[in-house]
């Protein structure tokens, strides 16, 4: 790894605006994925420049949260990751965009009286009798697993849904990558005084 | 999912083809670390399904760790500068 964290100023570019802007356009086609795109974007996640990116606006935006307030719990950091993350997929994916608007009260609301309704009405229908060969229920409920684990996927068709889990696993992927290298990072320069990210970052690449 | 119950009992007009769905699953197996080596008929789509469902908890998971120690980390960087701040500054006098 050359460098870790190659500069760290503040991008205006990616501003949380101009991505809810960028996605009001893309939106208007949210079932159509082009399969070759979908490659694209899944190889994406997996270049060290994206990571790279994705370190250096996570410490970006740890710093401002850290001013802002001084209690940094772990919950705090996950839901600033997982933002961030959700802003490097550019509004593309349809788990990214959930991301970003769960955040509003109203959203998180919403999907908790969704949920009683759904319940109540799986009582009342009558059981399905007849097993199709195709989608028998064992298969159905992993799917329904699976669109619950992936964010804002709970109501995809199957081919939509893999498309979301594959881009999503490579996306938590390069986060795992990132958050560990930010981690040796910051163990390595709070053994003492800070010194220079430069200095630091050499000797880790060596050791 | 109602509307993909429907059209598969009217058994005519399947909006989605077996060869589809086994052709995603195979890629959706790709991803998965533990069962990138294996033969693709080997491996049962329920299975790809429970191993993707358990790999992406396993990354939450690690991911949970990795914001806790971040945290921690990140408090004790601020609470040794203190510290550094103020022995300097009681050094300085």
């Amino acid at each position: 790894m050359a460098s870790l964290i190659p500069n760290l100023e503040p991008n205006p570019d990616t501003s949380p605006e101009f991505q809810r802007k960028k996605r009001r356009k893309t939106e208007k086609r949210p079932g159509s994925f082009d399969r070759n795109q979908g490659n694209q974007r899944i190889k994406r996640w997996q270049t060290e420049r994206e990571q790279q990116i994705y370190s250096t606006k996570l410490i970006e935006a740890l710093r401002r949260s850290r001013r802002n307030s001084s209690s940094a719990a772990g919950k705090e950091v996950r839901g600033t990751a997982d933002r961030v993350l959700a802003i490097s997929a550019k509004g593309t994916t349809r788990w990214s965009r959930a991301i970003l608007t769960s955040g509003l009260s109203a959203g998180a609301k919403m999907r908790k009286h969704k949920k009683a309704n759904i319940n109540a009405n799986r009582r009342l229908r009558k059981p399905k009798i007849n097993k199709e060969k195709r989608k028998l229920p064992v298969f159905k409920r992993k799917l329904m697993v699976l669109g619950r684990l992936v964010p804002g996927c709970r109501k995809l068709s199957f081919s939509n849904l893999l498309e979301e889990t594959s881009d999503y696993i490579a996306a938590l992927e390069m986060q795992v990558r990132a958050m560990t290298a930010i981690t040796e990072y910051l163990a390595g320069s709070s053994g003492g005084e800070l010194q220079p990210p430069a200095d630091r970052l050499g000797s880790n690449v060596n050791s | 999912m109602s509307s993909r119950r429907s059209s598969s009992r009217q058994s005519g007009v399947s909006r989605i083809t077996d060869d589809q769905i086994t052709d995603l699953v195979s890629k959706l197996q790709q991803l998965i670390p533990e069962l990138r080596g294996r033969r693709s008929d080997k491996v049962s789509a329920s299975k790809v399904l429970q191993e993707t469902c358990n790999y992406i908890r396993s990354l939450h998971r690690e991911v949970d760790d990795l914001s806790d120690r971040v945290s921690q980390l990140l408090a004790s960087m601020d609470t040794d500068s203190d510290q550094a701040a103020i022995i300097r500054s009681l050094l300085m006098q």
